[in-house]
């Protein structure tokens, strides 16, 4: 059962320092992995693959192993599979924001300067379907890139991100920003939309979640909240009922 | 001086060395030891149930896993007066805050089940008590419960108790107490909400609350 | 084929913050007053309701309560030389919709400019010489003073409700106060906000090091609240998502917790919304408003015939609505003649990141939109400049207004952008560090301005809006002379590791900074060079106000809002007792 440690910070206006009161507790360390394991594994407790219903089997792979060296588990906390990122991915570019939501569609296009941002013409879905169309031409007849090694796959993933390859008419550093933007949202979004699975992100991190009232907490400095976080889906008994197909829009 | 600094070494050496007493900064209470509780609580079973769980017939709430931070304050509140009860008020002053910490501890770990209802709302009853704790009410301005009383009453842990399967009666009770200004404590979030909330609304939530408590889940 | 309504007596383009109060106002006064809004009606039960508005991907990521960028966006450039093209999707702004604008999602910073703001480059010259400015820039006075605003921040202060600590009442210093605010007539409605630890860590070092730390004036209420229009406001429980979001707690002060509810019980109002404003209509002579067009949600057109027009868009919205309507004169930088679209400005904002060890909760999730601790003692003029070499300041402040994982997660710089070390310095940082905000000033140069775009238009036809502009150097030596002192109060902290971010150029569009676009419709006291005078009407349409942060005419160290407000109840006042009996042009040029 989760306890409120304490850590009382008491104001002084004489003190020389802030130094916070003695410890009524130690903070509590974070969750340890389940023994070691390689690098793109994720942990044991990982359900089965979800039902993608915009990745084929091909790009769904490389998507898998990308974001898992994007967001490694480790020691430290869940990485990218253990929080559902590729479920997320999929979902919100399956819906409405794939499709181009809140995207200014219109041409004439040129490419601009960097302050001028995104001037592609592609939708998000366009987007990831053309750069995958040609990664898994480049991979064709090739070992997979999920059968790489991980330093193998850091290297391919550090030359999309450098840019200057054209991956069907897709600049890989834009593809490769955005699969980043993308996975991080999927770590650290609230699990309704079928990342941060279990909320394992906010729990790595002390994030309490969606249900927020810290009238009486804020003033009690330096203390360590230390509760479950709470999703937007969370019932009375803590369960969170995830509905991967919400879109993204108001 | 406060009765907690009287009876607190502890937060006493803290306010004369740093001169500085705050009610929002005070010091901690001591920890509680839930065996030491267990020993204190059989005072209390009679109105609140050998593990918390309320009893209906004597209008005393369901305590059992409600933090302890939350049982110690309301525990202190009634000792320092800014609650009053003819029985809670005596039974609170005489525990000191190591007590006080104890039976707080030992009811937080308490499992129980849902004791009997205390009410029997009708279905448009249940109806407004759902509306209001899940939406709310623009022309009373008032916002959905489950903004701070968490999910289905659920709570927040150490911000708001849960209210699910708590006694109508005394969740009534308490609007009441924070809508007359009888209660501190909470009141400046509470009390708001309590002066928009008419009889026949504070009725509703209080009986919508209580039919939380269903065994079955 | 346009179908043509009974006129009316005010037509108010945009019901946001400035067009409820101004409706409000008139419609009090017996007036016939049609607001029209382009987006939709909302209210606190049910739309802004937990859980679900605590949502960081849908208000934060996605950007749920801003304008659709599909319809309508803006073009850009950094300089003439440049194709302006769209944003194409908002980042460095947020222009918001719907019923109450963009004051539903922000964030609740209530700051008073400072007297010298108004007459800037009076004062600018007689301090330092006329030499001292960059030749490119363009400040302008204002044609009021502060002295002639303080009755109206203080009523708008008062609507709102606003949290904080008065340091100058009447001339005498309060201790607990900004010593260097302007003088006000009394105290803030309610007290402070409580402080969280990162503004107790803040004030501690700021006050060694001989500064003058006070609590952000903020309208994230301190404690219940009943305003003067008898609407009633919460205390707010420092949820942490208030920019960008909308408060299920009636504790931000908003239209709908501030003066709607009084506003739409009143019959002489009528609100239509979903609908778009495509221009104000000018009689044969051009001098005189007939009333304004607007296209339904349908998709049909109307027109809305008013003897009165009152243009209280979002800034950028105004200036565009001037332009598309014809009046006034575009600005023309390679000449210097016009006048609407000059002046644009922006806002200077740099950051720090102050790294503590893993056992210094910082907690940045408890807090509100406006719950910082701040200094201004290098705000404004409030310091010599003589030896620095710019003019401005900026605010320093350790404002976390949340904790939001998707946008916020800190790492110390040189930390990789993705994997494991990236992973480790996140957990490592998330609870542990203080971010401060240098929000500094952004002057007008020449080269900065608004327009209408050739090539890109919104979805029913319109040109969109085109912006060209930078950072002048100027506000970048600011910036970078600022975040110097801001990180030497980071080490103060006793901090581990301190990390100064300060704004660079050139502009991108590409990161938040903030929503505070300024200017293009530049209120004066010379038709040669303002869109407005005093009173904010059009020098050249008498029957049209506009009024907005589009009025000013440069922007200071501080966030525009309080301001907009205090000029919102000044034209009120002069439209009231002085328009409504006598129409006509108030100030002869």
């Amino acid at each position: 059962m989760s306890k409120l440690s304490r850590r009382t910070f008491v104001k002084s206006l004489g003190a020389a320092s802030l130094a916070p009161a003695t410890l009524l507790a130690a903070p509590p360390l974070l969750a340890a992995a389940a023994g070691a394991t390689p690098p793109t594994q994720p942990s044991a407790a990982t359900d089965e693959k979800p039902l993608y219903l915009f990745f084929n089997a091909d790009e769904a792979a490389f998507i898998e192993a990308a974001c898992e060296r994007l967001i490694p588990h480790d020691e430290v906390g869940p990485g990218a599979l253990d929080a559902g990122v590729p479920n997320y991915l999929d979902k919100q570019l399956g819906g409405s924001w794939g499709a181009g939501e809140r995207l200014y569609r219109s041409g004439p296009w040129q490419q601009g300067t960097p302050s001028q941002g995104y001037q592609l013409p592609f939708t998000p879905a366009e987007l990831f379907h053309a750069a995958l169309r040609a990664i898994l031409a480049e991979f064709d007849g090739k070992t997979a890139f999920k059968e790489l090694s991980a330093e193998q796959q850091d290297a391919y993933l550090k030359s999309l991100e450098a840019g200057g390859k054209d991956l069907a008419g897709v600049p890989s550093a834009a593809f490769f920003q955005m699969l980043l933007q993308m996975t991080v949202e999927g770590y650290f979004s609230d699990p309704v939309y079928g990342g941060n699975k279990n909320m394992v992100a906010w729990k790595m991190i002390g994030f309490p979640g969606a249900y927020a009232n810290y009238y009486d907490l804020v003033d009690k400095h330096g203390i360590k909240l230390d509760r479950e976080p709470m999703s937007i889906g969370s019932d009375r008994h803590g369960l969170v009922h995830p509905d991967p197909n919400i879109p993204a829009s108001l | 001086m406060n009765a907690l600094a009287r009876s607190n070494p502890i937060a006493l050496r803290l306010l004369l060395v740093l001169a500085l007493p705050s009610a929002a900064l005070a010091a901690d209470p001591p920890a509680g030891d839930a065996a030491r509780g267990a020993t204190i609580a059989a005072t209390c079973q009679g109105c609140h149930g050998a593990h918390g769980e309320g009893v209906p017939a004597t209008g005393g709430p369901r305590l059992a896993g409600q933090t302890a931070e939350y049982l110690g304050a309301q525990l202190h509140n009634y000792a320092d007066g800014r609650r009053t009860n003819p029985i809670m008020s005596a039974m609170a002053k005489g525990l000191d805050a190591q007590k006080q910490a104890d039976v707080a501890a030992f009811f937080a770990a308490q499992s129980a089940p849902y004791a009997a209802r205390t009410v029997e709302p009708a279905p448009e009853q249940l109806a407004r008590g759902r509306t209001l704790t899940r939406v709310g009410d623009e022309s009373k301005q008032l916002q959905a419960c489950a903004n701070c009383h968490g999910p289905d009453g659920a709570g927040e842990r150490y911000a708001t108790p849960y209210l699910a399967g708590q006694s109508a009666a005394y969740v009534a009770s308490a609007i009441k107490e924070w809508k007359s200004g009888a209660r501190h404590g909470g009141e400046a979030q509470m009390r708001p909400v309590a002066q928009r909330l008419d009889d026949q609304d504070i009725a509703a939530v209080s009986a919508y609350f209580e039919s939380l408590g269903d065994n079955a889940h | 084929m346009t179908q043509r309504l009974k006129a009316t007596d005010v037509v108010i383009i945009g019901v946001g913050m400035v067009g409820s109060i101004v409706a409000k106002e008139l419609a009090a006064a017996g007036y016939k007053v049609v607001g029209l809004e382009r987006g939709q009606p909302r209210f606190t039960v049910p739309d802004f309701q937990g859980p679900a508005v605590h949502d960081e991907l849908r208000f934060d990521i996605r950007k749920a309560l801003m304008q659709d960028n599909t319809k309508e966006a803006v073009t850009f450039r950094n300089k003439v030389s440049e194709t302006a093209l769209p944003i194409r999707r908002w980042e460095s702004f947020l222009p918001g919709t719907g019923l109450g604008g963009s004051h539903v999602h922000w964030n609740g910073q209530t700051y008073r400019f400072h007297a010298n703001d108004f007459q800037l480059a009076t004062k600018t010259r007689a301090r330092y010489g006329a030499k001292f400015l960059d030749p490119d820039l363009t400040p302008q006075d204002w044609g009021v003073t502060y002295a002639d605003l303080e009755p109206h921040y203080d009523r708008f202060e008062y609507l709102l409700g606003t949290s904080g600590k008065a340091g100058n009442i009447k001339g005498t210093i309060q201790a607990g106060g900004d010593p260097f605010e302007s003088p006000r007539s009394r105290d803030y409605p309610t007290p402070p906000q409580k402080e969280p630890y990162h503004g107790a860590l803040f004030r501690k070092a700021a006050t060694d090091l001989g500064y003058h730390p006070f609590p952000q004036p903020s309208s994230n209420l301190s404690q219940p609240y009943t305003n003067p229009e008898g609407v009633k406001l919460n205390a707010c429980v420092f949820c942490g998502f208030c920019e960008r979001y909308a408060c299920e707690h009636y504790a931000k002060a908003v239209p709908q917790t501030i003066i709607l509810p009084v506003l739409l019980k009143n019959a002489n109002f009528e609100l239509r919304t979903g609908c778009q404003v495509q221009r104000i209509n000018l009689d044969s002579t051009k001098k005189q408003a007939t009333g304004v067009t607007y296209i339904d949600g349908a998709g049909n057109e109307f027109e809305q015939p008013a003897s009165l027009v009152i243009t209280s868009g979002f800034a950028l919205n105004n200036v565009r609505m001037f332009l598309l309507s014809g009046i006034g004169k575009p600005y023309d930088p390679a000449t210097g003649k016009g006048t609407v679209g000059r002046n644009y400005a922006y806002q200077t904002v740099s950051t720090v990141a102050s790294f503590f060890d893993e056992d210094v909760n910082i907690n940045p999730f408890m807090a509100s939109g406006a719950s910082g601790t701040l200094i201004n003692d290098f705000a404004g003029d409030n310091f010599d400049h003589a030896e620095l070499g710019f003019i401005g300041g900026a605010f320093v402040g350790a404002v976390n207004t949340n904790g939001r994982p998707i946008q916020y997660h800190p790492v110390p710089p040189g930390t990789p952008a993705w994997g494991k070390d990236w992973k480790q310095a996140v957990a490592k940082h998330y609870n542990h560090t203080v971010m401060f905000s240098i929000h500094g000033s952004s002057m007008s140069q020449r080269q900065n301005y608004l327009d209408l775009d050739p090539t890109y238009k919104d979805a029913w036809g319109q040109p969109l809006l085109r912006m060209t502009f930078d950072f002048p150097p100027n506000d970048l030596r600011m910036a970078q002379y600022v975040t110097g002192k801001a990180i030497e109060i980071g080490k103060a902290m006793g901090a581990k590791q301190v990390a100064g971010n300060p704004r660079k150029g050139p502009y991108t569009v590409t990161q938040y900074q903030t929503t505070h676009n300024t200017g293009g419709t530049i209120m004066g006291d010379d038709p040669a060079t303002s869109v407005v005078n005093r009173y904010l009407q059009s020098w050249d349409v008498s029957n049209v106000f506009v009024i907005g942060a589009s009025n000013f005419p440069q922007n200071a160290s501080w966030n525009p809002t309080d301001t907009v407000g205090a000029l919102t109840y000044w034209a009120i006042d002069a439209l009231k007792n002085k328009y409504m009996k006598n129409p006509g042009r108030l100030v002869q040029a």
